[in-house]
């Protein structure tokens, strides 16, 4: 399949997997709790109404910051079934959620207010654990393509178990699932009334909605990712990962933001770090040894359109060495 | 049944109810009722519900909250009085603090009785809430539809309500502008909006206007206009003869209905109105750049300022009749 | 040559002149020409192919030797009476040991060393020339406005000394444009001693207590780098009998190890990395030009400069780990620190220090990929710093208070200042504008050469996310909208920031151009090969420009469609969104203060833990240099 299939694809598919992804959670949620829960389709039903519904705003441009949510959400999704550069998807993603929470500043609410505070801290504590995934991921595959990456002979899962943890644990923080379920909460108990989207009405929080739903496709696909040399244990798990999401989701209370926080950062220097650090002692020396100076005289080799950073000459002894 | 129907969600208030109804609202989210088969979610938000659930009669502290919840609720909205005390009051209605049901507050759609409401009969009021919501859903798709049928008439003493709210929200932005929570225009009461259909108020003076305000006038020197859309009134505006000049004043149009020609149609609807009048006036403040910006437009040049409090200056323009 | 003569003298004759011009409209005239001479002429040294050949001087360079060192004693004898006024041992002390040293080098071992050139321009000395000669002009021409205002009513206490200040600016710049250009290392040491001088009299200029003791501090750290800075004069003239700049870098590394690690020392404490860093968060006092200056263009850029031209003989050694982790540390601390505090220059102060961290980290993994990300981040980082600087500056002449918490409100008060620090702000760390590029390819070359060190980067930049966008957030939020300023700008204040948004703005366009001409030669010219951005990415980051600069389009639509209500009070609000009426019946203001995370992170501890780390660290540092490791 060529990027561009695959592209079209997620465009047009992520949605309705997204939709009845929440209309699933929705009804195993209900049944864990031994209520009948609603149809399958609900989610859709929501968004059509919303769509139709007014469009209520306290500041009138706050509806902006979600529309732009939205569309880098989509292309954050997009670049990530494309194939592109794993830590350029990250950068996305994070432009994604600014434009949320500056919307939800923008709407100068107290309630958004806070809800936007909580979705920053939440994104510092998921931000590393997120981007050490994509690190060791490159330290398996020596890329930093998705494409590579899923390319990749091997199963990652064995080479990356702590990484894989990790990224489960901030998953739960992605999801929007308790115990971190902080800036706003798709149940019934809630805190700061709907935290970060309490201002937003109609139109603009079916984007919200819409945007989760494509997200959460996108964070699938990456789990996906770490099975990708089977594909069908790669769905099998992207299932059961999101099962234990919804469990995990039922069966604690939510953590205040400090405990989030630390817990997340813990998480990610003991599962993740930990994990880097066994990967780069097993495979001796760094991924890459560093480049020798030889004579500035020698041959200039200018990269400028070869594929990848790692794919370069690299001469095999370093400084370090020649000097012993 | 249709998208609105199908994904009620709802706000509850307790306005000073016993707790008795709440718990039965409560029960309805129960496993055994389980209202979220049929899609609705209590949201606690009134930006994001349709359904406003209120149970208990209305006392002093919660009449404000009712009616400023109902104003959060995006359109269209249905309001369901859960229990004999939100709808008549109950037996609490002859107490020194209690004000009645909550329809002498907010307009009441479905009325549920019972003391408690019991589950099955509040399930029963939302569910016919949610045809109302259906109803009010196709009228409000019409309204925006019908744009181009809006009707220009003259406005009655009995639009006065209307009118008033629509200015409420019609200058809420130039509030803002101005960093004032109102402007004067958002702080008239019924009763002054009322007397403006009979006699010249005080802001209709042009500008260096020293002398007192003729009164009692004609009514060939006072215009009151409105814009008419499927029975609604999405727009207005006055006009006050004095002398050769008339002065246009109060012109609103329902934010949902910026930008397409309301505005501009009302002024001509208004000068025509006036066929004898030499010249027209009217002012507006000087942050109000699309204000500023319409009524160039519409032929008008500025030649006057003046200091209304130390946020707001008021700049007055003219135009000659051609 | 003459471009390169003139960019060093014009400023520094310009600094004289301006210190004996007293009438305002002249000083204005002279300054505008000389930003313009300067501008025009680093732009034109731009455009040649470098390096240049600076063999031949124009001049016997025997003389000028003999004056630098003139210059370099009076220096030294101004800095000790100094330190006697100020009762203050350690400047004593320390302007006396390098003083000393240098006129024994120069009388004894080095008096009659040759050097071939003493002059020296690559493609890295164009781009500190450009950012010195546009960024650092940009200052001068917002400081016209701003001082003449800051004396106007801000600061009525303070004595009007402009000639001096002026002077000062542009004696900084040219001492700059040597420091860039100097081959010959006494002579790169006197421009050194200079910028460290003028950074001692611009954060004094106020002459408060609090003012001459920060400039006091900053006097004793800077000076600790250049006992360095001379050591390793006289260090590298010992092994390896140079005293040139290029020469030392083709020496044998296991020589010159020694003397790089104390540049890259002297270099860390002009950075002001941990445990150096209060000297430039003292710095704040001065007037925010010279804070523009120090953070941007120049003073911690020649620190930078300076580890990131060792970087090729740290490469791969435990000395240029350790210069590594001392930046990787300082990148974490800093970014933590930032969250805490609530004065926007302190803020910008501490991000300086931890982006500054991250440039360092890149000189002492030193390997091609690392450099080329590093000036990467020199480049954008100066630009953006400079324009939040300023932006706060004008902020603070009109509100007053520098407090962050008082900018809420920002986009109607000032709407063009606020549009422009936000620019600055998502040139800082949002993709896809500058820092974010040079992050992410720092990140790149740190994984390649040691993933270890990536996690100091991934917890650094997810701190750096938290304390721009909620500063972002306050000036977007409107609780109650403040009335608009009327005048925003000054004319000189005007040109200054629309000409750094705009530099932001096409630094981020143009980098793919900059990185090709002029930083890949630079780094191919060191070792042989060079990296740059893959197409592909190039290409992605293009497309997400221009849906970020669809953004303001949409405003065009600004308003349609929606209804504006008061904000969700518990439905108990007083007619506005910002007044609601509590449980007592009383009616309150809403008021919104942002999350400093003080229950979390005490800056006092994390700054005293930072100094600790890195002290050890640097100690170590010096432990394996000696031992040759
Ligand atoms: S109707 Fe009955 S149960 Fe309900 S609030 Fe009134 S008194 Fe209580």
């Amino acid at each position: 399949m060529s990027p561009w299939t695959r592209l079209l694809i997620y465009l047009v598919a992520a949605p309705i997997l997204g939709g009845l992804l929440a209309g699933w959670d929705r009804r195993i949620t209900a049944r864990m709790q031994s209520r009948q829960g609603p149809p399958i389709l609900q989610p859709f039903y929501d968004v059509l109404k919303l769509w139709k519904k007014e469009n209520v705003v306290v500041r009138r441009s706050q509806n902006y910051y979600i529309f732009f949510f939205l569309l880098f959400t989509v292309f954050t999704g997009g670049l990530f079934f494309a194939g592109a550069d794993l830590l350029l998807v990250i950068f996305a993603l994070t432009l994604a959620a600014i434009f949320f929470v500056l919307g939800a500043y923008k709407a100068s609410s107290p309630y958004s207010f806070v809800g936007a505070e909580r979705e920053l801290i939440q994104m510092m504590a998921y931000e590393p654990m997120v981007l050490l995934t994509a690190i060791g991921m490159y330290m398996v595959t020596k890329s930093f393509h998705v494409h590579d990456i899923a390319g990749h002979g091997s199963l990652l899962i064995f080479a990356l178990p702590g990484v894989f943890l990790g990224f489960l644990y901030t998953l739960e923080i992605k999801f929007r699932k308790s115990p971190f379920d902080l800036s706003c909460s798709h149940h019934a108990h809630q805190e700061l009334v709907r935290g970060i989207t309490t201002e937003f009405s109609g139109r603009s929080l079916a984007m919200i909605e819409i945007a989760h739903w494509y997200e959460n496709v996108f964070l699938l696909a990456w789990v996906f990712l770490f099975f990708a040399a089977m594909p069908a244990l790669g769905i099998v798990m992207s299932v059961a990962v999101f099962l234990f999401m919804i469990f995990v989701d039922n069966v604690f209370a939510r953590l205040k933001w400090q405990a989030a926080l630390k817990s997340a950062w813990a998480v990610t220097v003991v599962l993740g770090f930990g994990n880097i650090l066994v990967l780069s002692l097993w495979s001796g020396k760094p991924a890459a040894p560093p480049a020798v100076v030889d004579a500035p005289s020698a041959p200039v080799m200018v990269e400028t359109t070869t594929p990848k950073l790692a794919a370069q000459p690299l001469p095999a002894t370093t400084t370090t060495d020649r000097r012993n | 049944m249709s998208r609105f129907a199908k994904s009620p969600w709802l706000i509850h208030y307790d306005a000073s109810s016993c707790n008795g109804c709440d718990i039965e609202v409560l029960a309805c989210l129960t496993p055994k009722f389980d209202v979220e088969r049929l899609g609705v979610v209590n949201t606690g938000n009134p930006k994001h519900a349709d359904i406003f659930l209120v149970t208990g009669a209305v006392n002093e502290q919660s009449r404000e909250v009712i009616r400023n919840i109902y104003h959060q609720l995006p359109e269209p909205k249905v309001v369901v009085a859960v229990g004999v005390c939100a709808s008549s009051g109950g037996i609490f209605a002859e107490c020194y603090n209690i004000a009645g049901g909550v329809d002498g507050v907010i307009p009441v759609d479905v009325y549920v009785p019972g003391c408690a409401a019991r589950p099955e009969a509040i399930i029963d009021g939302v569910v016919q809430a949610l045809d109302v919501l259906e109803r009010k859903q196709k009228e409000m798709t019409a309204l925006a539809n019908s744009l181009d049928k809006a009707l220009f008439q003259r406005a009655t003493k009995a639009d006065a309500p209307e009118i008033l709210a629509l200015q409420k929200i019609a200058y809420q932005s130039e509030a803002e502008i101005y960093g004032e929570d109102s402007l004067p225009a958002q702080q008239q009461t019924l009763a002054e909006l009322e007397a403006d259909f009979e006699s010249v108020p005080d802001m209709a003076k042009p500008f260096g206007w020293d002398g007192p305000l003729p009164v009692p006038v004609g009514p060939a020197q006072i215009v009151f206009l409105k814009a008419v859309v499927n029975g609604k009134i999405i727009g207005s505006v006055r006009g006050y003869q004095l002398g050769d000049t008339v002065c246009l004043r109060r012109l609103s149009v329902h934010p949902y209905f910026w930008r397409r020609g309301i505005g501009r149609q009302l002024v001509r609807e208004l000068e025509a109105a006036f066929p004898a009048a030499k010249r027209f006036e009217i002012f507006t403040g000087r942050e109000s750049s699309r204000s500023l910006g319409h009524f160039r437009k519409l032929g008008y040049q500025e030649f006057a300022t003046t200091q209304f409090n130390p946020k707001v200056t008021w700049v007055y323009m003219q135009k000659d009749r051609a | 040559m003459s471009a390169v003569l003139g960019l060093i003298l014009i400023p520094l004759a310009v600094g004289g002149l301006l210190c004996l011009l007293r009438s305002d409209a002249l000083r204005t005239a002279l300054v505008v020409t000389a930003v313009v001479v300067v501008g025009a002429l680093s732009c034109s040294l731009a455009m040649r192919p470098s390096p240049m050949d600076l063999a031949e001087l124009p001049f016997n360079a025997h003389t000028v030797s003999q004056g630098v060192m003139a210059v370099g004693i009076a220096i030294s004898l101004f800095l000790i009476y100094v330190g006697i006024r100020a009762r203050n041992a350690l400047v004593v002390l320390l302007a006396l040991a390098q003083g000393g040293l240098m006129v024994w080098f120069k009388a004894g071992p080095g008096a009659h060393v040759a050097v071939e050139q003493h002059l020296f321009v690559d493609n890295f000395g164009v781009i500190m020339a450009l950012i010195n000669g546009l960024v650092g002009g940009g200052i001068c021409l917002y400081a016209l406005g701003y001082m003449r205002e800051y004396h106007g009513k801000a600061h009525a206490d303070v004595r009007d000394r402009r000639p001096f200040f002026f002077g000062l600016l542009f004696l900084f710049m040219g001492a700059m444009f040597g420091l860039i250009f100097a081959n010959n290392l006494t002579w790169l040491f006197l421009f050194w001693e200079v910028t460290t001088l003028c950074s001692f009299l611009l954060i004094g200029y106020t002459q408060t207590d609090e003012a001459k003791r920060n400039a006091l501090r900053a006097l004793v750290m800077n000076l600790a780098g250049g006992l360095a800075f001379a050591l390793a004069i006289v260090f590298l003239h010992q092994k390896t009998g140079t005293i040139e700049l290029q020469a030392a870098l083709k020496s044998d590394k296991a020589l010159a190890l020694l003397p790089a690690a104390l540049l890259c020392f002297a270099g860390i404490t002009k950075a002001a990395q941990l445990p150096f860093s209060s000297w430039l968060l003292g710095a704040m006092v001065a007037p925010t030009p010279v804070s523009a200056l120090l953070h941007s263009s120049t003073m911690v850029k020649a620190g930078v400069y300076l580890v990131l031209r060792m970087a090729p003989v740290v490469e791969g050694t435990k000395v240029g780990l350790l210069v590594a982790l001392v930046g990787a540390v300082t990148f974490v601390i800093g970014s933590l620190a930032a969250i805490t505090a609530s004065d926007a220059k302190r803020v910008l102060a501490w991000s300086t220090v931890a982006n500054l961290g991250l440039i360092v980290l890149c000189g002492g993994i030193g390997t091609y990929e690392a450099v080329w990300a590093g000036v990467l981040l020199i480049i954008f980082h100066a630009v953006a710093k400079c324009l939040l600087f300023l932006c706060v500056g004008v902020v603070e002449h009109k509100l007053h208070s520098r407090d962050i918490e008082s900018m809420a409100g920002l986009v109607v008060s000032m709407p063009r200042v606020s549009v422009m620090m936000q620019i600055g702000m998502a040139g800082m760390f949002l993709a896809p504008f500058g820092m974010l590029i040079s992050k992410w390819a720092v990140l790149k070359a740190v994984v390649d050469a040691s993933p270890v060190l990536s996690v100091f980067v991934v917890f650094g930049s997810a701190a750096t996310l938290f304390f721009w966008v909620k500063w972002m957030g306050k000036l977007l939020e409107v609780v109650t909208p403040p009335p608009r300023v009327s005048k925003e700008l000054e004319t000189g204040e005007a040109v200054a920031l629309y000409g750094l948004s705009a530099a932001t703005a096409l630094a981020c366009l143009l980098f793919p151009l900059i990185s090709r001409h002029y930083i890949e030669p630079f780094v191919a010219g060191v070792y042989g090969l060079s990296a740059s951005l893959e197409q592909g990415n190039v290409i992605i980051m293009i497309i997400m420009m221009a849906l970020v600069l669809l953004f303001p389009i949409t405003f065009l639509n600004y308003g349609r469609g929606v209804r504006v209500t008061d904000a969700y009070l518990g439905g108990a609000n007083v007619q506005s969104s910002t007044r609601f009426r509590t449980s007592a019946d009383t009616v309150q203001e809403v008021a919104i203060g942002n999350y400093y995370l003080h229950n979390l992170l005490n800056e006092a501890k994390l700054a005293w833990w930072g100094v600790a780390g890195s002290a050890v660290l640097l100690g170590l540092m010096f432990l394996l240099a000696l031992l040759r490791l």
